[in-house]
């Protein structure tokens, strides 16, 4: 009580009567707190260190508190209107920046709890697709089991060929396309030079590209795997060829430094 | 036998006393940093290294309202120490006027049992029990607001509160199977 008339004091300009008034009732409080505390110094403490009773006089100590609580009236702090605003407006202020506190932190969890929640959908979503999938895959595994049959399961391997040789040709495709723009034909690079020109188109009118070698390469090891060799020709660009052997994608002769394989993949 | 009283001197006006115990002195002081940057009210903060208190500065002390033991975990001292200084207080403090605050209890190289004896100690005195982070800045400023909250209450800054009703919601209290051996 003491404390809180003091802090008050500090506030802010409060009439002379008003402080006056306070100053009186701190007194008062001061002098109330001096007596009981000599109350409480000539009475004999009988403590004692055993638990158990340690733990009665706990139990005592907040009885008498809860009938203290009980029993207590609600007491005005001063009767001058200056202090009760004064002190009313110092509690509302306190009031206001706890409360902001509150609404911020609940804010915070708000947004926490959104996230999360966008977080669980796109999860459901996910488990939803998955589901509708396999449902889909049950679907189509019963019925094929119902009316199996040897036409159906011919054209349905049918299909598959179908779908796979689509599949190569895309592939194929790709790899051409990759071919073409990163390992072009060397008389492209040669533009420059127009000195040698006339020389170097001769030669590389007869070169073949580097998807033309791997086809070449690929046929033979496929039409006859007894004799996978290629002879290299002058139509084989040399750094083509040496690059391949480097990366491994083709193996050289061991008595034939002319013969070159596919390099054995499978 | 001289104990410290909670009720031996007058208050002073608008000032609440922390005696921080610690044997390792290693937190101490850092907290005590932080705990004097409180502009309500004026801190006063004492430090100890273990009871009985020095009579010499019998005089010059102020009224303790609160008393915090700071355990650090990671070594058994700690413990033993603050265990052995319990008894240099009136029991009057133990009407929440005491708290326990533990430091390093994420070290890994903590044995399990210790914190237990921590808890069953806080628990048998009715004291709130707080962890404490204190590698970190951040860590000592919440430990310092959490102590300034309890001594707040047990200097009587609080109105209609009272340290003992504190410190019955705040209390430590142990799981019911905590003599169960676990199994991790």
């Amino acid at each position: 009580m003491a404390g809180e008339a003091a802090s008050l004091e500090v506030e802010g300009p409060l009439s002379e009567a008003a402080q006056a008034e306070l100053l009186e009732l701190c007194e008062e409080q001061f002098a109330h707190l001096e007596k009981l505390q000599n109350e409480l110094l000539l009475c004999e403490p009988h403590f004692s260190d055993s638990p158990q009773e340690q733990m009665q006089n706990r139990l005592m100590a907040t009885e008498a508190e809860l009938k203290k609580r009980q029993t207590e009236e609600p007491q005005l702090l001063a009767g001058n209107p200056d202090i009760l605003l004064h002190a009313g407006k110092e509690e509302v202020l306190k009031l206001c920046s706890q409360l902001e506190t509150v609404l911020s932190c609940c804010q915070a969890k708000r947004d926490k709890l959104r996230e999360t929640k966008e977080l669980e959908q796109k999860w459901l979503e996910e488990k939803t697709q998955v589901l509708k999938a396999a449902k889909n895959h049950v679907e189509q595994l019963q019925k094929e089991k119902e009316d199996i049959s040897v036409h159906s399961m011919l054209q349905d391997i049918k299909e598959k060929i179908q779908k796979m040789k689509a599949y190569q040709e895309t592939l194929m495709e790709c790899l051409g396309d990759i071919l073409e723009k990163h390992v072009p034909l060397p008389q492209m690079e040669a533009g420059p030079s127009r000195r040698k020109k006339s020389a170097d188109s001769q030669i590389s009118q007869e070169l073949v590209s580097l998807s033309e070698i791997l086809e070449v390469l690929m046929n033979k090891a496929l039409q006859s795997p007894h004799d996978p060799y290629v002879i290299v020709d002058e139509t084989f660009w040399p750094p083509y060829v040496e690059m391949l052997l480097r990366y491994g994608m083709a193996v050289r002769h061991q008595e034939n430094s002319f013969k070159i394989r596919l390099g054995a993949f499978f | 036998m001289s104990r410290l009283n909670p009720f031996a001197k007058l208050p002073g006006l608008n000032t609440a006393s922390v005696l921080l115990v610690e044997s390792e002195e290693h937190f101490q002081q850092s907290l005590a940093e932080a705990l004097v940057e409180e502009t309500s009210v004026t801190v006063n903060v004492r430090l100890a290294k273990s009871f009985p208190l020095p009579i010499e500065n019998d005089e010059s002390r102020p009224r303790i309202d609160l008393v915090v033991f700071i355990i650090n975990l990671t070594s058994e001292l700690s413990f033993q120490s603050a265990e052995a200084s319990l008894k240099y207080l009136e029991p009057g403090y133990f009407l929440g006027k005491v708290c326990f605050m533990v430091t390093n209890a994420r070290s890994s190289s903590v044995p399990a049992e210790r914190l237990d004896a921590v808890r069953r100690l806080a628990a048998s005195l009715h004291c709130p029990l707080l962890f404490a982070e204190e590698q970190t800045p951040q860590g000592v400023t919440n430990a310092a607001e959490r102590l300034l909250t309890i001594l707040k209450a047990a200097a009587g800054f609080v109105p209609f509160t009272t340290p003992l009703y504190l410190s019955n919601l705040t209390r430590c209290t142990l799981p019911p199977d905590i003599d169960q051996p676990s199994f991790d």
